[in-house]
């Protein structure tokens, strides 16, 4: 009971007139670059660390949370209209969706969507109230192997989960890393690959690192590909409004959907893109009738819409549990949401709860307050959104270029922070166009410092005896969730290959 | 089962991100793919190098700020010979056809902002510069028509954060000019 009296307490926090104005700021500003392709909520987050300094903890973290969950509700309208998802969470959503749109049923993909958004925001972020406590608890008694154990196990994940391959995973993970150890060392004061610059000698701001390889760099590959930058969206068609037939066929998938991304969110396995699989192939193999035509013949399956979208968005909350209670970050926007805490001094963790009570509470309750905004903004106005799609791409391009170094600018204001934010956008231009993923870079660059001070901490009081590492039980444990994470997938899809091959020659 | 063409067409779209790891190859060798290999050699050098410049401290944990760059180096030195052996069999996927000029406007532009920027010409012609040139890259070749939008987005934006937020930003004639008429 203890939750709903906090909960209620943080909801007087999240109403207070500002808070409020941070919410509608951050799903707005979710929403709008979730519809946009090519910008998703981690480099809009980006974007934002650098000014979002003069916002306060509290209402830059309601901000940049409304953008996660708002970038959840706008991904899956470029992907119904225009049938590119705007981030990887809404790949599936394009599949049925776009097939709707073009017989004319884009309304009611659109409002499947949405409302599948909302039942999975709301009803995750329900759970993310009721399971957050028990985790602190169970977090409370982590010592400094269990710690270091979790970051390896974020580390291996963060690298085998997101984009091509695993090998390519690690080497953005240790770039990362190499990035984290520049600067003073915290326990010693050893100035590291510094080469006697003053600006180095500080630790590089993260902003820089990640505006960098994720706007810079992702606008350079962009602008470096022979593409039309000029894609034509299909119109909206019919109403957004579902009716009680359409709700009926929803309803599972629904369900089946927040359950998948609330179980999967907050596993390191990478964000939305396993959960929203999952959902999709699940309402695909279990589809009868109607549906069961409509996925066959591909003529778009409001199920294949409905669970996918809830699952996203359910992700996203189940996301926040690890972040808020233990520090990992299991997604790229997670990591940046990590990033805009430790801006201000704050390392999210058992303590944070504890500490910092208000702030935690209030952002949970704000989620509510978002998703609520969210499914108004994206059912009555979502012609607004859909206009989005018409900004010509070059002068979207380059309005995000003009902001992204604005930020910088404004926060650090030296040649040689632009310089370096230069630097980094050609890193991640060439990570970009060799099939490097991004976030296990910014998430070796974030988390990296926070695993050597655990490291070392530990050796210090081992009296530099390694073997601490793997004399608790728990420690091995998440060692072995974090080889079964790796490899567990990899075997999965072994065994599918195994079984498709079966049934074909049957 | 017989599987039409459409399923499978789905079915292919269905790849999870992590079963693509064989197969997709170009099976050509790489000497760009090389190339990442011998700078990930020399990254893991310039570390080891770095860290093995650390004065030596006596401490209970035996070891000091050098074991982590330590064990990263050799990480990178891993990974820079699974690049090198990727790039020698072709493990990495075709890659589009680079648009030479199209980066040079974007690097050109980011470049030259940073001169103007801490040259003094202020924000707004400097960002103004950027944005016409990023809007150039993508395609968009009329130049005065950018520049145009870019003063107005720019100028904006120094109003917006200058004013809105407190941020300072570098200041030209034309800042200097904004601020005293909002004096």
């Amino acid at each position: 009971m203890d939750t709903f009296i906090l909960l209620f307490e943080g909801l007087a926090t999240a109403t207070q007139p500002s808070n409020l104005m941070f919410a509608l700021l951050g799903v707005m500003l979710g929403t709008a670059v979730g519809v946009m392709p090519g910008i998703g909520p981690a480099l809009t987050v980006a974007l934002l660390l650098p000014v979002s300094l003069s916002f306060g903890a509290t209402g830059s973290m309601i901000m940049f949370a409304g953008i996660y969950y708002g970038g959840m509700y706008g991904g899956a309208i470029s992907s119904i209209l225009l049938n590119t998802p705007g981030e990887t969470a809404s790949i599936m959503t394009a599949l049925e969706g776009n097939r709707m749109a073009k017989r004319g049923k884009g309304g009611k993909a659109l409002g499947a969507a949405a409302f599948g958004s909302f039942f999975g925001g709301m009803f995750a972020t329900l759970g993310l109230a009721v399971v957050a406590p028990f985790m602190v608890m169970v977090a409370l008694s982590f010592g400094t192997a269990e710690y270091f154990a979790l970051m390896v196990l974020s580390f291996m994940t963060v690298s085998a989960a997101f984009g091509g391959s695993m090998s390519r995973g690690l080497t953005a993970l240790f770039i990362g890393l190499t990035i984290g150890i520049v600067g003073t060392d915290k326990l010693t004061g050893q100035v590291r690959l510094a080469f006697g610059i003053p600006e180095m000698s500080d630790n590089i701001s993260i902003a820089i690192v990640a505006v960098g390889l994720f706007a810079i760099g992702e606008t350079m590959y962009l602008a470096s590909q022979y593409v039309n930058h000029k894609a034509k969206a299909q119109a909206v068609s019919g109403s957004v409004w579902l009716n009680w037939g359409d709700f009926k066929r929803c309803i599972r998938p629904y369900i089946r959907g927040t359950g998948l991304g609330f179980l999967f969110g907050p596993l390191p396995t990478g964000g939305a893109e396993i959960p929203t699989f999952l959902s999709y192939t699940t309402e695909k193999r279990l589809a009868t009738g109607e549906a069961r035509r409509e996925f066959d013949e591909g003529l778009g399956a409001i199920e294949g819409v409905a669970g996918p979208e809830a699952a996203n968005n359910a992700s996203a909350a189940g996301t926040l549990i690890p972040l808020l209670t233990l520090g990992l970050p299991t997604s790229a926007t997670a990591a940046m949401m990590l990033a805009g805490f430790q801006q201000y001094g704050l390392q999210p963790g058992p303590l944070l709860f504890t500490n910092n009570a208000d702030l935690v509470w209030g952002l949970v309750a704000s989620l509510f307050i978002a998703n609520l905004m969210l499914v108004v903004l994206n059912v009555p106005f979502i012609g607004i959104w859909v206009k989005l799609l018409t900004i010509p791409r070059p002068w979207l391009y380059a309005g995000i270029l003009c902001f992204a170094t604005l930020g910088i600018v404004g926060a650090q204001g030296s040649p040689f922070a632009l310089i370096l934010l230069l630097g980094f956008g050609l890193i991640g231009f060439v990570m970009r166009r060799f099939g490097y993923p991004l976030a296990p870079a910014l998430v070796g660059a974030i988390l990296g410092p926070l695993a050597e001070e655990q490291l070392r901490r530990g050796l210090m009081i081992n009296q530099g005896d390694w073997m601490f590492l793997i004399e608790s039980r728990i420690a091995l444990a998440i060692y072995a969730i974090a080889l079964l994470s790796v490899f567990g997938p990899r075997l999965w899809a072994l065994l599918r290959k195994a079984n498709r091959k079966a049934s074909a020659a049957a | 089962m017989s599987v039409d063409p459409k399923n499978q067409a789905a079915e292919e779209d269905l790849r999870l991100p992590f079963d693509d790891e064989a197969g997709h190859g170009t099976g050509k060798r790489d000497l760009a793919g090389l190339l990442i290999a011998v700078a990930l050699f020399g990254l893991a050098l310039v570390i080891i190098n770095d860290a093995s410049g650390y004065p030596i401290r006596r401490s209970y944990a035996k070891f000091g700020p050098e074991i982590v760059p330590y064990l990263i180096a050799s990480g990178i030195c891993v990974m820079a010979v699974i690049t090198a052996i990727m790039a020698w069999r072709g493990a990495f996927e075709a890659r589009d056809p680079l648009n030479i000029g199209a980066l040079s406007w974007l690097v050109g532009g980011i470049v030259i902002e940073i001169f103007m920027l801490y040259g003094g010409t202020g924000f707004i012609a400097g960002s103004a510069v950027l944005f016409a040139f990023a809007a150039r890259a993508f395609g968009q070749a009329t130049l005065a028509l950018n520049l145009a939008i870019g003063a107005v987005l720019s100028t904006l934006l120094y109003l917006l954060f200058r004013y809105g937020l407190g941020l300072s930003l570098p200041a030209g004639p034309v800042e200097r000019t904004i601020d005293l008429l909002l004096r």
